[in-house]
């Protein structure tokens, strides 16, 4: 046993490690990265729910988890960035004369390595999360074509009117029945508008002489506001209408109003 | 012994009475401009045919001529007379050459065609000031209209014009903002080069973008113009006169843009200093010659983009009104196919100056070289597949959204290297926080809520929400003004005591910092918070809802505009009464901190030879 003391090993990468996590500097870092880490989830996971509106669809619920979890996706580069940042500042230097010359450091191809490699990581997880959702949401779609309500959504400089083809209805309302899956078929009389109704997460571009779709379910009852969220002359600010979610039998009760037949 | 400068400026001037370059500068190119303008306008009022449309035939006449005030003010200046001389077999002679130069001249040179590269950047440096003054003046009047609703300042027609003129403006002041002044004054001396590669061309194009700046004024006094700086066809197609302006100011411009941007690319690629290897560039050169190389390409495209909605209301050719066959889609492929290139255009230049910073004020190496140069290439190559994710939502064909989500994603990962060369060069470094370091700060978090605020916007679903809201507005000013302006802002101060001989005022530039990027986080909170709770972007009113986030984002404004106000009196005030700078006031290893102050006309007295890149800071470490 003694004969091997004298032996001077070359450090394993384990041991390099734990020693590399032992210098003061990476432990400053670490520690600020965590703090700051913490800061953004928290603030994510806080401040785009309390902001955005009501959530009113299946659409809606997708859009604030994904703002949420992409926040989380990026809040490790946000603290190791603001780490570096903290603590860089707290070192700085004072006085009317250049600094002292620092460690002439010009490369180290472990670190843009490790950095690339979770920067990438950190990205493909968000590309796939943002496929996943992608494709949920077009099968979902798919699904529920059969049985959905089908509103032709039209764009004027500068109201919205509202179709409802299949109940004899015409209005400048936007008024849907709970639980019920509806597709909008959107188009324009003039120049381009984007439909969207705000609280339903659903957003699509009205051209003239073409047709686009957008389809979601309304889950809550409460009211939509719709805008105008593409420039279309003058009054655009004014484009807005709105609307409301419904139970079954009030949404009947207003087509019946409205002078179509219910579903 | 005399120097090779004094051996060129001892040279005979030719006699002023006999040559007629000697006599063309900016007032003649104003009369001859003037004169061609009226000459069109009223030939063509009175010869064109009457049963012609009212509106096609109002369309005519205003863009031949702005085109013709264009063409005649460079001819008045003497811009065509090179290659005049080359249609008679002749050529400019060695005098005349050094007479264009500038040589001697005093502050005369700066009004005419100079040739010199300095002289074209600190025109473009006024230009560019100029630019960003009145885009910055539209700003608050922006921000005073939505600072309470009801639309109690201004008509909505006056709003959508000043979102639209403020739009463009901003646009083509920031694609110019870094690599007009310093790519024009300081790049070449940077590189070693005693010149550009061609420096009539050089002239050229900062008088052609001289020739847009009147145009694109009139879009004000021809009724403004209501679609945005997009330009969406069929609203463009529609637009009353004032459009005009629009379409022949980005057709000016885009013709400045080939100009430069050939120009700088061939004197990066063949003017460098012997031993000057393409490891040994500096980090600023390579990051402004591949903006503009980014922009060659770019910008033909909404050049065509804009001859073809002039067609579309001058001949009814119908590219993009739906009414007649055409298509939106087209126009809006056409613009983005620019537009999402051209942010980068401006971002790159911007960020490449804080890297210079970066190492002089921590006094430590460029933190991978090799990093940084892959990082700009990777969001030029990038940038070029990602148009589309501007139309997620306009029905032109959802299948392609994964994709373009997939590509739009990837730049994170170029994005990402940059950051890190940055962070990687202040690691363990001790910064000197003078005012051109303190914006490296101010990019870094920039960019992180820029950067960030993107990847929502990249993705489809989020998108849904997001497009076309207040959010995607405070986005892309987060990148584009908190990282690109930032970045140009700490070069003026960086590169100020070169470029005027003295140094920036020092207490100002703080002043004004902290102003701007206090003013900038609260002006930008307010609309991120604006946008996600569901405020469309370009309104003239808004609901009652959004009113305290829309004061605190006014609130944040002036403060933006008090501190440029600031910076503005620093600028002029420390050019005529500023701290006579020394010849490398911060101790940088670049080759223009080694040319004294007034620049030699050819830069250098001996061509110089380089043989390292220019970041050997610090201390070898074990």
């Amino acid at each position: 046993m003694s004969d091997h003391n004298d032996v001077h090993l070359e450090p394993t990468p384990g041991e390099r490690f734990s020693k590399f996590l032992k210098r003061g500097d990476i432990r400053e870092t670490l520690a600020w990265a965590a703090f700051y880490t913490a800061v953004f989830v928290v603030l994510g996971a806080y401040f785009y729910p309390k902001w955005m509106p009501t959530v009113m669809s299946t659409d809606m619920k997708a859009i604030e988890r994904l703002m949420v979890v992409f926040t989380f996706i990026s809040a490790p580069v946000c603290g190791f960035v603001m780490s570096i940042f903290t603590q860089t500042l707290r070192h700085r230097h004072k006085g009317d004369t250049p600094p002292p010359d620092g460690p002439m450091i010009r490369n180290n191809r472990l670190g843009v390595a490790v950095f690339s490699g979770v920067a990438s990581l950190l990205t493909l997880t968000a590309v796939i999360y943002g496929l996943i959702e992608l494709n949920s949401s077009a099968e979902a779609a798919t699904k529920d074509a059969p049985n959905a309500l089908v509103v032709e959504v039209t764009g004027n400089q500068w109201v919205w009117s509202f179709n409802y083809p299949s109940l004899g209805v015409e209005s400048n309302m936007l008024n849907l029945p709970i639980d019920r899956p509806v597709i909008f078929r959107i188009t324009s009389a003039d120049v381009n508008h984007s439909f969207w109704p705000v609280q339903l997460g659903v957003k699509a571009d009205a051209n003239h002489l073409a047709t686009t779709l957008a389809q979601t379910t309304p889950t809550k009852l409460g009211t939509i506001d719709v805008k105008c969220a593409e420039l279309c002359g003058l009054y655009h600010a004014y484009m807005e209408t709105s609307g409301e979610v419904m139970t079954v039998s009030d949404f009947n009760n207003w087509v019946t109003a409205q002078g179509g037949h219910s579903a | 012994m005399t120097t090779l400068s004094q051996q060129v400026s001892n040279r005979p001037i030719p006699n002023p009475k006999k040559s007629l370059i000697t006599r063309l500068n900016m007032g003649t190119g104003l009369i001859v401009g003037i004169a061609f303008a009226l000459a069109t306008y009223y030939s063509m009022q009175t010869t064109l045919d009457d049963a012609t449309l009212n509106f096609q035939r109002n369309n005519q006449v205003l863009l031949a001529t702005m085109f013709m005030w264009s063409i005649g003010f460079l001819v008045g200046i003497g811009a065509f007379i090179g290659p005049f001389r080359w249609l008679i077999g002749k050529d400019l002679t060695a005098e005349e050459q050094l007479y264009l130069a500038g040589d001697g001249q005093g502050i005369k040179r700066y009004f005419k065609y100079c040739t010199d590269h300095k002289v074209v950047g600190i025109q473009y440096l006024w230009g560019v000031i100029a630019m960003l003054a009145v885009g910055g003046s539209m700003a608050m009047m922006i921000r005073t209209q939505l600072a309470q609703p009801g639309a109690k300042f201004i008509t909505p027609s006056i709003y959508n014009s000043l979102v639209g003129l403020h739009g463009i403006t901003m646009i083509v002041a920031m694609i110019i903002v870094a690599t007009g002044p310093f790519g024009n004054f300081i790049m070449p001396i940077m590189i070693g080069a005693a010149d550009m590669a061609f420096p009539r061309l050089n002239a050229l194009s900062w008088w052609v973008l001289f020739t847009a700046i009147p145009v694109l004024c009139s879009a004000w006094f021809l009724g403004g113009i209501p679609t945005g700086w997009t330009a969406y066809a069929p609203l463009s197609v529609q637009a009353g006169p004032g459009m005009n302006a629009f379409i022949a100011t980005i057709i000016i411009f885009a013709v400045s843009t080939a100009v430069a941007g050939a120009n700088i690319t061939a004197t990066v690629i063949s003017m460098r200093a012997k031993g000057m290897t393409w490891n040994r560039v500096p980090i600023f050169v390579i990051g402004a010659t591949i903006s503009v190389a980014l922009a060659v390409p770019a910008f033909p495209t909404f050049m065509v983009a804009m001859i073809q909605t002039a067609m579309d209301r001058t001949f009814l050719t119908g590219f993009f009104d739906s009414n007649v066959g055409g298509s939106g889609w087209l126009y809006a492929h056409l613009f983005w196919i620019m537009g999402h290139p051209e942010v980068y255009v401006i971002l790159l230049p911007g960020v490449a100056i804080l890297m210079e910073i970066v190492p002089v004020f921590v006094r430590k190496p460029l933190f991978s070289y090799t990093a940084a140069v892959v990082g700009f290439a990777g969001i030029a190559g990038l940038s070029v597949l990602v148009w589309a994710h501007h139309m997620y939502m306009s029905g032109w064909l959802p299948m392609l959204n994964g994709p373009f989500m997939v590509t739009t994603e990837m730049i994170s990962i170029p994005t990402g290297l940059i950051f890190l060369v940055i962070l990687g060069t202040l690691w363990n470094g001790k910064p000197w926080l003078k005012v051109p370091m303190l914006g490296v700060y101010a990019f870094l978090w920039n960019m992180l809520i820029g950067g960030i605020t993107g990847l929502y916007l990249s993705d489809v679903p989020a998108d849904n929400y997001l497009h076309g809201s207040m959010y995607v507005t405070a986005h892309f000013h987060y990148t584009l003004m908190g990282a690109a302006l930032t970045g140009a802002v700490a070069g003026l101060s960086y590169w100020y005591p070169k470029m005027t001989g003295r140094m920036l005022n020092e207490r100002a530039g703080y002043i004004s910092f902290w102003f701007v990027q206090i003013g900038f986080q609260i002006l930008y909170l307010g609309m991120f918070i604006a946008g996600a709770e569901g405020q469309p972007r370009r309104v003239s009113d808004y609901a009652q809802m959004y009113a305290n986030s829309n004061r605190i984002s006014t609130f944040g404004a002036y403060l933006i505009g008090t501190g440029f106000i600031v910076l503005l009196w620093a600028v002029i005030h420390s050019w005529r009464n500023g701290v006579i700078a020394p010849m490398n006031p911060w101790g940088a290893k670049t080759l223009e901190w080694t040319v004294p102050y007034p620049v030699p006309l050819v830069n250098f007295d001996t061509p110089p030879v380089v043989t390292s890149d220019p970041y050997g800071y610090g201390k070898a470490v074990k």
